[in-house]
């Protein structure tokens, strides 16, 4: 059932890359078609995906190297699901937006899909071992990807994206294997709380390792330097792909493996969590006010907007982690179609400069459709209502702020000053007199804007209607917090919790004994 | 008929929607052949059908006292139940006829206003958004749907204050009015997401019930309460978040009669529908109360000392909002409602007349005006009737809303209140006599030797606004809004007209009989200055929050370029350093290789037995 996502994209890859005399528009029209067939099974899955069930379902199983603890297990819920739907997504928008003429497209799509298989194949991995695997191998294709079609210190963004990622992998595993070794498991097979009978030392240090990791990853302030440059030197649709997905391995890995492997460390940390999500979300924004290349304020923006989903995480209330889950595919979404527009703008006007773009709204020599995308775009994420962003923000604040008033109220002001860069941005690109000497841009094309188009109307529907969002996630959030054994209630007393109906009867929610439950012995839903 | 209209008055929003949504194959570059003209053409169509279906709907709610509610569910997550509720009700779709009614009048004054313009769908589709949002608004009985609209209105603004938008003026308009818009919600967003775990709704009505009984802390339900207010406050222009309303009067001018007229009684409406929580802080009440004052005195001060015909009128807007805000924070919601009414009628009659004059002279700047009375008759007339009607003048509607905000002030003992609104009152008809009469009265200058009355597109919505504003006494006769004339207090009624007549004979002295040569003379230099510079607000936020984010934002980036990254390229560097420098090591001498083993491994044997060899020694 899930080793299609990876199967695909891999024999698709190799197919493009080694078969005899493929032009590069054949190329091009093949990548579209292999990562248009994981899109669809995508929608097979969430067809046949069982809302009533907020634990892992499709399971998978094949040993490996059993004698090492690796296995190819795979197995997916709410959490993964929409992460693969995201990633089966943005995968064909990105092929859909790589330039036509592109050099090299045989090795550029190939690469492109390895990295769609690795990255589906580390949200469905139901194990730690091939987790990490996964984790490290589409490190090496997005490398060639930034380090060869890349703009300017392409070299330099390349290496420190490579060196910040190797070094968040060794940090992870080394997270994985002491939790392996210390708790005595017997393989690397994924349980939820694995980490509970450790003592609380032992949990926040291997918790600390995790959030380092996956903070490089997201990433979070002051672990993000890589981001503006590598963002800003990749071209466009590896960039989106960066943004858009490969930063939802972080908050994956976080939620998954943080919060699902050491509960009780999390929740010791939670608000100095909290507080680390609102420093990220301000320092974010307020540097993004600073920046004149739109493409690296754009990419100052992802770094305060996931800032939010680790708010929601740390608050530990369905509500928030439902809406922090929501948040990583309206983020997604969103940044994708803004990256998308900046390159268009980048290739029709030449320049990507605050200072000298100006009046792209011009109806006759301007970028009249990309403008208005753009405002779409740049409202969706200052989080406007009526859009996605606005939908998953609110609930996350919502489910937050009982818990963390102080922390939520500073996110609150972050959305505020997204607005102002966005203002800024807008104001400048798409406002203000075309210069009509240097206005000759070449015409955008119904296929240069189709991408935007998708997106567009995603992000309105999902606005208006977020039932199709939101229910993906929420069983499983609720799930993921009612397997912590621990009483939470002494973190999130809070009357509106009590007053809300519980999703999970109490009963079963606080076991007295910690479950270990492997995934395997879980009941496989068809 | 009527009962299924009121049935599905939940439509009334659909229409204008639909409307916007029409213009779309009129954008730019989808049909061409017919020009922008037809998407203003199906909008006024469907603001017709909205404004019908309201006025029927309305009929058959009207004298019967039982609202009816309507839900819709929206999203249901996680225990958090959002449903969308609407009520209605006489009041709220009395105020969709309203804005129905305004908007269809503004519409079909920017087909004679913008009939060169290019933007048409651009502007009808934002005009129809904005009735679409107002109506859904006033319907909606819900916090959280309210700031909503709230804010999608804010876009609204951004994009119809932005229409013109290569002008540099409009740009840094479309973006203050933006961010100080932007601002006051999310001070509004932080007091709805904190008000929940209090009250469990975001139901008004629930709300209401509530603060009857509630008990909470007094501190906290302070703060809320300000954070409410503050949401309001921008969409009010009140100071210190007032400067949008007067930037965004670069927007085109048929948007402003809709804006100044009913968009930024928005907040005023928020305001009322959440009087009874307000009401449970005094601390609240009197910073409702506070802000009011301040700018209801100010900006009428200030509307008094402005030379551009715009201005005079965006900062009246500002100040009847205050007087508004008064009446919120001296729990009259009532009265506030009234004045909200005559004030949208006045203004717009006095908004399209000064639209019906800069059309043709070309100018907003009224010391190049005068001489106007016999060349522009009807505009005159208009702008007369809007001013009569919303100042405390008998009969027209303005005097019976001040005298409901004056007696209800003075029956809870609030008499310095009383004194303020009469204050404001005469400033405000000596603001309005000065205007009309550098407009009309004078002799004519350049500008305006040649100045016809206006395509009848423009004349005649702003004639049917001011006989509206006419009847409007009628109006309310037959709606019961007017009180017994036993009820009525002789003391107040005869002092709100004596300031009247007092502000409105002073300007006329000075502006029209001229009996000083220079009347702005009679003022010192540096006070004029003062409310002519707007109190110097745009310096102060220029020097103070503006300056702050700009600085902070470049630290925050140098931080970032120079420590944060720096440390990550030092680090690095060092390591290639160290490497380059470390090559030298390799000399090919093989005595040197064995003396380096030896010695890592003397070292490691050392280490690796300290244990005995501490119990050794």
């Amino acid at each position: 059932m899930l080793t299609p996502l990876l199967l695909i994209p891999l024999v698709g890859a190799i197919a493009i890359g080694f078969w005899p005399g493929l032009t590069g528009k054949q190329a091009r029209t093949g990548a579209l078609v292999v990562s248009a067939l994981p899109l669809l099974w995508t929608i097979w899955l969430f067809i046949q995906f069982d809302l009533s069930f907020g634990g892992f379902q499709f399971h998978e199983f094949l040993p490996w190297l059993p004698a090492l603890g690796l296995n190819y297990e795979l197995s997916l819920d709410g959490l993964s699901l929409l992460m693969v739907a995201l990633n089966s997504l943005i995968t064909w928008i990105a092929i859909w937006s790589s330039a036509p003429d592109i050099e090299r497209p045989r090795l550029f799509y190939s690469l492109l899909l390895l990295v769609s298989a690795g990255v589906a194949g580390a949200f469905v991995a139901q194990n730690l071992m091939l987790f990490f695997l996964l984790y490290e191998i589409e490190l090496v294709p997005l490398y060639l990807l930034i380090a060869i079609w890349g703009g300017e210190k392409k070299a330099y963004a390349a290496t420190k994206f490579l060196l910040y990622t190797a070094l968040s992998g060794a940090l992870m595993l080394a997270g994985f294997l002491g939790t392996v070794w210390l708790t005595g498991a017997k393989d690397f097979t994924y349980y939820a709380v694995m980490g509970h009978e450790l003592p609380m030392v032992w949990q926040v240090v291997l918790l600390g390792l995790l959030l380092v990791a996956f903070g490089i990853k997201i990433p979070l302030v002051p672990f993000h330097t890589w981001l503006p440059d590598t963002y800003v030197s990749a071209s466009t649709p590896v960039a989106m792909m960066l943004g858009g997905v490969l930063a939802k391995l972080g908050t994956y890995g976080l939620f998954r493996f943080g919060l699902g492997l050491f509960p009780d460390a999390w929740a010791e940390l939670s608000p100095y969590l909290a507080v680390w999500a609102a420093v990220s979300v301000l320092y974010g924004a307020i540097t993004a006010i600073a920046q004149k290349d739109i493409k690296r304020m754009v990419a100052y923006s992802s770094i305060g907007h996931m800032g939010y989903v680790l708010l929601g995480g740390a608050a530990m209330t369905d509500l928030a982690l439902t809406g922090a889950v929501s948040q990583m595919v309206s983020h997604g979404i969103i940044l994708a179609i803004l990256f998308h527009l900046v390159g268009v703008i980048e290739a029709k006007v030449g320049t990507r400069e605050l200072d000298v773009l100006n009046g792209l709204m011009n109806p006759v020599r301007g970028l009249p459709m990309v403008s208005a995308l753009l405002v779409l775009g740049g409202m969706a994420s200052a989080g406007i209502p009526g859009l996605v962003g606005f939908v998953t923000e609110f609930l996350v604040f919502q489910g937050s702020y009982a818990v963390y008033p102080v922390q939520t109220l500073l996110g609150v002001i972050g959305t505020g000053l997204t607005a102002v860069y966005f203002v800024i941005l807008l104001n400048r690109t798409c406002f203000g007199k075309l210069d009509n000497a240097i206005a000759y841009f070449p015409k955008v094309t119904f296929s240069e804007k189709l991408p935007a188009y998708v997106l567009a109307s995603l992000i309105l529907f999902l606005g208006i209607q977020p039932n199709w969002l939101v229910k993906w996630g929420e069983p499983t959030a609720s799930a993921m917090l009612a397997a912590i054994p621990i009483a939470i209630d002494t973190v999130v007393a809070d009357e509106v919790i009590e007053a809300l109906p519980p999703a999970v009867d109490p009963s079963e929610a606080l076991p007295t004994e910690p479950v270990l439950v492997p995934v395997a012995s879980l009941p496989s839903l068809p | 008929m009527t009962p299924i209209l009121a049935q599905t008055s939940w439509l009334i929003p659909l229409y204008p929607l639909m409307g916007a949504l029409l213009t779309i194959p009129w954008s730019p570059a989808m049909i061409r052949r017919t020009g922008p003209r037809p998407a203003g053409y199906i909008n006024i169509v469907m603001t017709a059908l909205a404004l019908t279906h309201s006025l029927l709907a309305f009929l058959a709610f009207w004298g019967k006292s039982s609202p009816q509610f309507f839900f819709a569910p929206w999203l249901n997550v996680a225990g958090l139940n959002l449903t969308i509720p609407l009520e209605a009700s006489a009041i709220t779709l009395g105020a969709c006829v309203l804005i129905t009614t305004l908007n269809l009048l503004a519409q079909l004054y920017a087909v004679g206003y913008l009939e060169m313009d290019w933007g048409w769908g651009r502007f009808f589709a934002m005009m129809a958004l904005f009735e679409a949002g107002l109506c859904a608004l006033v319907l909606c009985n819900s916090l959280l749907f309210a700031y909503m609209l709230l804010e999608i209105l804010t876009l609204g603004t951004y994009l119809l204050v932005g229409f013109w938008y290569n002008q540099s003026l409009v740009v840094t308009g479309a973006r203050d009015a933006f961010l100080t818009k932007r601002v006051g919600d999310l001070v509004l967003l932080m007091g709805v997401l904190a008000i929940y775990p209090l009250a469990h709704t975001w139901d008004f009505r629930e709300l209401a019930a509530w603060a009857q009984t509630a008990n909470v802390d007094p501190g906290l339900i302070t703060l809320i309460s300000i954070g409410l207010i503050a949401g309001p406050m921008s969409k009010c222009a009140q100071f210190p978040l007032h400067l949008w309303l007067d930037e965004a009067m670069e927007g085109p001018l048929p948007s402003t009669i809709l804006r100044n007229a009913v968009v930024v009684t928005t907040g005023v409406w928020v305001l009322v529908e959440l009087e009874p929580v307000i009401a449970l802080s005094s601390t609240a009440s009197a910073f409702a109360i506070a802000v009011g004052t301040v700018t209801a005195i100010g900006a009428t001060l200030i509307s008094a000392a402005q030379i551009d015909v715009k201005r005079v009128l965006s900062y009246l807007s500002s100040a009847y909002m205050g007087l508004m805000f008064i009446a919120v924070g001296a729990h009259q919601p009532g009265a506030a409602l009234l004045l909200a009414l005559v004030y949208a009628l006045g203004m717009a009659a006095l908004v399209m007349g000064a639209g019906s004059i800069i059309i043709n002279i070309t100018t907003q700047d009224l010391t190049q005006m005068g001489g106007l009375w016999g060349r522009r008759p009807v505009t005159a007339l208009a702008m007369m009737v809007g001013a009569a009607g919303l100042v405390a003048l008998p009969p027209l509607g303005g005097f019976w809303a001040m005298l409901s905000l004056v007696s209800g002030l003075w029956d809870s003992d609030r008499g310095l209140l009383v004194a303020i609104v009469l204050l404001v009152n005469w400033l405000t008809a000596f603001s309005l006599a000065r205007l009309i009469g550098l407009i009309f009265a004078g002799k004519t200058q350049q500008m305006t030797i040649r100045a016809p009355e206006p395509l009848w597109l423009i004349v005649l919505p702003m004639a049917i606004v001011a006989g509206f504003t006419l009847h409007l006494p009628l109006v309310m006769a037959q709606l019961h809004l007017l009180p017994a004339w036993a009820e009525v207090s002789q003391d107040m009624a005869l002092l709100l007209t004596w300031s009247s007549i007092l502000g409105a004979a002073v300007g006329t002295l000075l502006y029209v009989n001229r009996v000083v040569e220079h009347p702005a003379g009679l003022v010192k230099k540096p006070l004029q200055n003062l409310l002519a510079y707007d109190f110097y607000t745009p310096k102060l936020y220029r020097n103070t929050f503006v300056l702050g984010v700009d600085m902070l934002s470049r630290l925050t980036d140098w931080l970032d370029r120079y420590v944060v990254d720096g440390v990550v390229n030092a680090v690095g560097l060092a390591s290639l350093f160290s490497g380059e420098t470390l090559k030298y090591g390799n000399t090919g001498q093989l005595q040197f290789y064995v003396l380096t083993i030896s010695l890592g491994v003397a070292l490691l044997g050392v280490l690796m037995n300290w244990h005995a060899l501490t119990a050794l020694f």
